[in-house]
């Protein structure tokens, strides 16, 4: 008998001690968020390389009584590195490593294509400080529109931290949406003669000004803007890896290794902070929903402007390389390559695509550091 | 977090906006500065001399004999592939679809499959 009450006593202590005691309905529902996060990535190919990890961790985050964020293990490292903004700028350094800013050296004047598309990011601000989030939650929710995601993700911890896992599960989301969101804007938005514009060959770029041009640009913008010296700083570092032709081996490091490593730690991470306590409450809807407008805002004003400067350059720039602005490297620069290959067959605008694309990274990054300085 | 500049959303919008551009702007100044001081950048070429007598004309290699239909990047894809393998464009004499024969067609794919 007493051997008995020993084995129950074991089994209840198993019990109580198991997941299973404390599990509630919005694990379960988290637990099926992830699921079908997963199927999303791995079946449907959404942005799998982060979408899955993603899944995973929010699967993970929804196991009661692991102890992830308690107790010291790789759990509450990876944390650490997300809540310290480690992650994100060490992503960039990869981003910089694969980027080539030539189409951008060979056309500046397409920066301004790469500022205009930052209209979604304010659009999707005021819209989420009409529905009652405080300021510094609306500029995260805000930056979902710069379609850029270690930059979503750094400034969610800087200005929302509770808000991450929504933002960050948003901005990916529309991301791999991108070719199916823009196209109908950008249909609605241009005539069919300016669909057709057929733009000049971009001029050759010295090996002079891809060098320079890193070096330049951090000094200059991490002097304006401090609060995103770490993040411009490590894009730009990459970029200088990549083009002084002497670090090969730390441009490949940089962007396969480090770069493949890291985004493993930082989608994980981001996806164990979607607990069912701080994911399931109604304002994830809104930042869902607002996040669409902030994308299609900025794809629209990123075309609305190029057929200002289409009218201003006399029709020598096509208003569709205009959404590429919004960044989503490369897949918006591909989305105005296929717009406007369907308006004209042979109008290849993928290269020119690429200079609004880069600028839309760096507009992004100038509008977080130009949100912290004000509203942090 | 200290206390924010302003919380009015249309004010942030429109600071934030002057500032992404007046930045973008600023960068877009110094990339043109830094194409301006390239000391590597190719020298715009000098006026052109008067056009030397033009030189008796070099036989030129036979026109390749095209078959109707064939686009131009198709005839530039298989010429790329031709020198791919060293041959220059004078060693394409014609180009022209293969028989489409489904009969042949299958003994041609019978065939390469026994030589794998």
């Amino acid at each position: 008998m007493e051997l008995f009450n020993a084995f129950v006593v074991s089994l209840q202590s198993v019990w109580t001690g198991s997941g299973f005691a404390t599990f509630t309905g919005g694990h379960a529902i988290m637990i099926g968020v992830g699921l079908v996060l997963l199927y999303m990535a791995f079946v449907k190919e959404f942005e799998p390389l982060l979408l899955g990890p993603i899944a995973f961790g929010c699967i993970l985050a929804n196991f009661p009584g692991t102890g992830f964020l308690e107790e010291p293990g790789l759990m509450q490292a990876i944390h650490y590195g997300i809540a310290n903004e480690i992650f994100p700028p060490l992503i960039f350094l990869g981003i910089g490593a694969m980027t080539d800013f030539g189409p951008l050296l060979a056309r500046p004047v397409v920066l301004l294509l790469g500022a205009a598309a930052q209209i979604g990011v304010f659009v999707a601000l005021v819209g989420a400080m009409l529905l009652g989030f405080n300021v510094q939650e609306a500029g995260a929710i805000g930056i979902i529109g710069g379609a850029d995601g270690p930059t979503a993700i750094y400034l969610s911890i800087q200005m929302a931290p509770h808000l991450l896992g929504a933002i960050a599960v948003a901005a990916y989301s529309y991301m791999s949406l991108v070719p199916l969101i823009q196209p109908p804007i950008m249909k609605l938005l241009t005539s069919q003669k300016e669909r057709e514009v057929q733009m000049e060959q971009l001029r050759p770029v010295t090996k002079f000004e891809r060098v320079m041009f890193p070096i330049v640009a951090t000094i200059l913008i991490s002097l304006l803007l401090p609060p995103i010296a770490a993040l411009l700083g490590m894009l730009m570092l990459g970029n200088l890896f990549r083009e002084s032709g002497v670090t090969d081996r730390l441009s490949d490091t940089a962007q396969n290794s480090l770069c493949n490593i890291v985004t493993i730690f930082l989608a994980t991470g981001t996806g164990m902070t979607m607990s069912a306590e701080s994911f399931l409450v109604p304002q994830t809807l809104l930042i869902i929903c607002l996040g669409l407008v902030a994308f299609a805002a900025g794809t629209a004003g990123g075309v609305l402007f190029g057929k200002i400067m289409c009218r201003l350059s006399g029709w020598k720039i096509n208003p569709l390389i205009g959404s590429a602005g919004v960044s989503a490297v490369p897949m918006a620069a591909r989305v105005s390559q296929m717009v406007g290959m369907k308006a004209k067959p042979g109008n290849y605008l993928l290269m020119h695509a690429m200079g609004p694309n880069v600028a839309g990274v760096i507009g992004t990054a100038v509008a977080a550091g130009t949100m912290l300085a004000m509203l942090k | 977090m200290s206390q924010p500049v302003t919380t009015n959303p249309f004010i942030i919008m429109l600071i934030n906006m002057t500032v992404v551009f007046l930045v973008l702007i600023a960068l877009g100044v110094v990339i043109n500065l830094i194409h301006y001081f390239d000391p590597t950048k190719p020298k715009a070429k000098p006026e052109e001399a008067p056009a030397p007598a033009p030189a008796p004309a070099v036989k030129a290699a036979p026109e390749p004999v095209k078959e109707e239909g064939l686009t131009p990047e198709v005839v530039a894809v298989i010429a790329a592939a031709v020198a791919s393998f060293g041959y220059g464009p004078g060693a394409i004499k014609a180009i022209r679809p293969i028989d489409r024969n489904g009969w042949k067609q299958s003994g041609r794919a019978m065939g390469m499959d026994r030589t794998v």
